[in-house]
């Protein structure tokens, strides 16, 4: 079907609607529309990148409104453009979307009780935004969809609590100076070439040779600024912990594999196809001294990750150290720190997934997530724990999970292009994951308390009453989307020559140094 | 320590400075924005491919169009998110009254006054909206003279009398039929063989050439823009001014 790109985005929009008359006729109606809505943007969504693959130019292009002239072969409308890239980050976007839509029948009416026709509508429009972002040729519309998912997950968040709105209050204050840069931003570039296509800017910037051009230096500043305050880079992550956190438990399993990947990719995007790669690594000095900031932004992301007491912080911070390593990937300026990079989005997305999701079960089950109440979940509920322990492997990296193999490359770039203190660093903070994560399974395993001492009557048991250790396992609609995700980061890296192998024919026209950069 | 925030502040406005050396001069026809072939065909093309005299709205409703749908999304959202997250959250300190809530009756020189102005400011409304296509105006602005004229209601009499004519569930549904109105015009386009709001498609079922039926469909987005404006900004004024309660209000 020709049309499948732009039903990617409309599918969620019509549900959304949908869900908000509907669902005021009756609330029940909301999730099947929900889920019906994700279902058919996936069918849509692997259309679209089996269109690509099998198109001779790896893309997938598509003019709304129908302006294609002679006179200007890139448009005078807005284009969508899937090139491999684009089509593999929207194909995470709407899957990680149908598994958390699947998810989310218990969560919500549970934790917004009366709200299903608001909670449904915002939550896919969210998925309508984020995957918007990963498909537009346009960057000014770029910024319409990086607002219309903004809003949406202020909404999100601050739906839960009044401790959520209060934390949704930072990152509304954050997250709209993010934006606002980014906007001048392409105002400035706007200026200087003429044209607000994505393809379009890198001819001008080529043609005029505007690399050297102050404004397009500030642009690039300001542009590059946005996105970092927005993907919660180290010294810009404050909003991040807490409204993650604090908001309901489907939320935080949406927007947390996403929001920042996506903007990952925004910056992939940016650097790549937007200025380019002359203009970003030459022209500029990002590259000298980002590495470094990464260094900073890990070491200071994982210590504070080991700071907390409680899963839900704890993997906050360790979205803001995963930001590190993929931002890293980046400006190390190598080919296989870019392999890394794309392909820790991917991965990092599933078992991010993976995790919330079964933090979700276990507050549902403990009534709590601080360290302390996790005591004999094995006995009780073991998929939801095998779930979460295969996410936590990932995250470490250990082989076959996904995480594995896009560290893998992580590392190979920092060695491959000199960046000692890239690869010490990403050594450093497996270090710290494989703490993070052992001693919470310990807390689950052992029957040993904070200060050490010995809560059980020796030898197996777990000093707890037979109610507590009962076989009790999480609802269907909770546990099998966990399962999915936990099956998935296993493929992808069992199968991650694939993924690969399209990265790399992305990757291909831009001639990025397999060596040293300098 | 309030004056640290002056470093970041004296940063920008360096930056800022350092890249306006770099500008072109203030209306320079030879500036790279009017050189662009996308700028000279708006100027030159747009009369002849939609018969839209007003430049500005053939860029925004038609070249530009699927920005401006999720425009209007995102005022939907912006409707949506403050109901999601005021509503159930007032009302917990029983008994108590609330600043806004003013027992008053309605003054009866202000009300007549309103009572006159309304539906003048609807018909300019109106006329702001369907005259969007020749003179400045268009969907947001006529929604935005529209939603105001129920304020208007609600301040000079109270809120339960505006509430009556355009109550909550009326105001999300009517702000969903813009959403609908918008993209359904742009589904139609799509089924009736182009892309997604190729309005030009529409003159498969319109009876006018390629061009008028551009001019029409623009006419029907504005509508749409419009519904879901006028409903948000009500819906936003009701639920701000008293808490997400809907009792009493300025």
């Amino acid at each position: 079907m020709d049309n499948a790109i732009a039903w990617i985005l409309l599918f969620p929009l019509i549900g959304s609607i949908a869900c908000a008359l509907l669902g005021m006729v009756n609330r029940k109606l909301c999730y099947p529309i929900s889920v019906l809505s994700m279902v058919a943007a996936t069918w849509a969504s692997v259309e679209t990148l089996f269109q690509a693959v099998a198109s001779p130019t790896a893309e997938v292009s598509y003019i709304f409104g129908g302006w294609v002239l002679d006179l200007f072969p890139r448009g005078v409308g807005i284009e969508f453009r899937a090139d491999l890239l684009g089509a593999l980050i929207a194909l995470v976007v709407v899957g990680v979307g149908l598994i958390v839509s699947m998810y989310a029948k218990l969560p919500v009416e549970k934790e917004t009780p009366r709200k299903e026709a608001l909670y449904y509508p915002l939550f896919l429009l969210q998925i309508t935004g984020l995957a918007g972002i990963a498909l537009t040729g346009d960057a000014f519309n770029l910024y319409v969809l990086i607002e219309v998912a903004a809003l949406t997950g202020y909404g999100l968040i601050a739906i839960g609590s009044n401790r959520a709105a209060a934390a949704t209050f930072n990152y509304l204050i954050l997250g709209t100076i993010g934006a606002s840069l980014y906007l001048l931003g392409v105002g400035y570039v706007y200026i200087k070439t003429g044209t607000l296509n994505m393809v379009g800017i890198q001819e001008v910037i080529a043609t005029n040779g505007l690399h050297d051009s102050p404004t397009m230096q500030v642009a690039f500043v300001l542009i590059g600024l946005g996105i970092l305050i927005k993907m919660a880079f180290f010294p810009f992550h404050a909003w991040l912990p807490n409204a993650y956190s604090s908001a309901p438990t489907t939320t935080s399993c949406l927007l947390a594999p996403l929001v920042t990947k996506v903007m990952i990719y925004v910056m992939i995007r940016m650097v790549l196809t937007v200025f380019g790669v002359e203009f970003s690594f030459e022209s500029t000095l990002w590259s000298e001294f980002m590495p470094w900031l990464v260094v900073i932004a890990i070491v200071c992301a994982a210590v504070m990750a080991l700071a907390q007491r409680e899963i839900k912080k704890m993997l906050a911070y360790l979205i803001v150290a995963e930001v590190g390593y993929m931002v890293g990937g980046v400006w190390i300026y190598n080919y296989y720190g870019f392999i890394g990079s794309i392909f820790h989005i991917i991965s990092d997305a599933c078992m991010t997934l993976c995790l919330f999701l079964a933090t979700g079960i276990i507050l549902r089950a403990c009534k709590t997530t601080h360290f302390d109440g996790l005591r004999g979940l094995f006995s009780k509920m073991p998929l939801t724990m095998i779930g979460f322990f295969v996410g936590g492997f990932s995250i470490i990296g250990l082989p076959p999970t996904c995480g594995f193999f896009s560290k893998w490359y992580l590392i190979t770039g920092g060695m491959v292009a000199e960046r000692w203190e890239y690869m010490v660093v990403l050594m450093f903070s497996t270090m710290i994951m494989v703490v993070l994560f052992f001693r919470l399974i310990e807390r689950i395993h052992l029957a040993v308390s904070e200060s050490g001492e010995d809560l059980g009557k020796g030898h197996g048991d777990l000093g707890l009453t037979k109610e507590q250790t009962t076989f009790e396992e999480a609802p269907l609609s909770m546990l099998i989307p966990l399962l999915l995700a936990a099956s998935i980061v296993m493929i992808i890296g069992i199968y991650n020559q694939e993924v690969v192998d399209q990265i790399e024919l992305f990757l291909a026209p831009f001639n990025l140094p397999k060596g040293t950069g300098h | 320590m309030k004056w640290i925030s002056l470093i970041p502040v004296v940063g920008v406005g360096v930056l800022l400075l350092f890249a306006a050396q770099d500008f072109p001069e203030w209306g320079d026809p030879q500036s790279p924005a009017s050189q662009s072939p996308v700028a000279s065909h708006f100027i030159n093309n747009t009369g002849v491919d939609t018969e839209v005299p007003n430049m500005v709205t053939a860029v925004l409703a038609d070249y530009r169009g699927f920005d401006t749908m999720f425009e209007t999304v995102v005022v939907f959202i912006a409707g949506i998110a403050v109901l999601a997250i005021l509503k159930g959250s007032g009302g917990r300190r029983r008994g108590t009254r609330r600043a806004y809530e003013v027992e008053a009756e309605p003054d009866i020189i202000v009300t007549h006054t309103v009572r006159l102005m309304v539906p003048v400011i609807q018909i300019f409304a109106f006329y702001v909206l369907a005259h969007g296509h020749v003179s400045p105006g268009g969907g947001f602005q006529g929604g935005v003279v529209m939603g105001a004229s129920f304020i208007l209601v609600a301040l000079a009499w109270d809120l339960d009398h505006a509430l009556v004519r355009m109550s909550l569930p009326r105001c999300m549904a009517i702000a969903a039929a813009g959403i609908i109105i918008y993209a359904g015009i742009g589904f139609l386009s799509m089924f009736l063989g182009g892309e997604f709001l190729d309005y030009a498609e529409l003159e498969k079922v319109l009876p006018v050439s390629r061009e008028m039926a551009r001019y029409h469909a623009m006419l029907g987005v504005e509508i749409g823009v419009g519904f879901t404006v006028t409903s948000i900004m009500f819906a936003l004024y009701a639920n701000l001014s008293t808490e997400g309660r809907l009792k009493g209000g300025l």
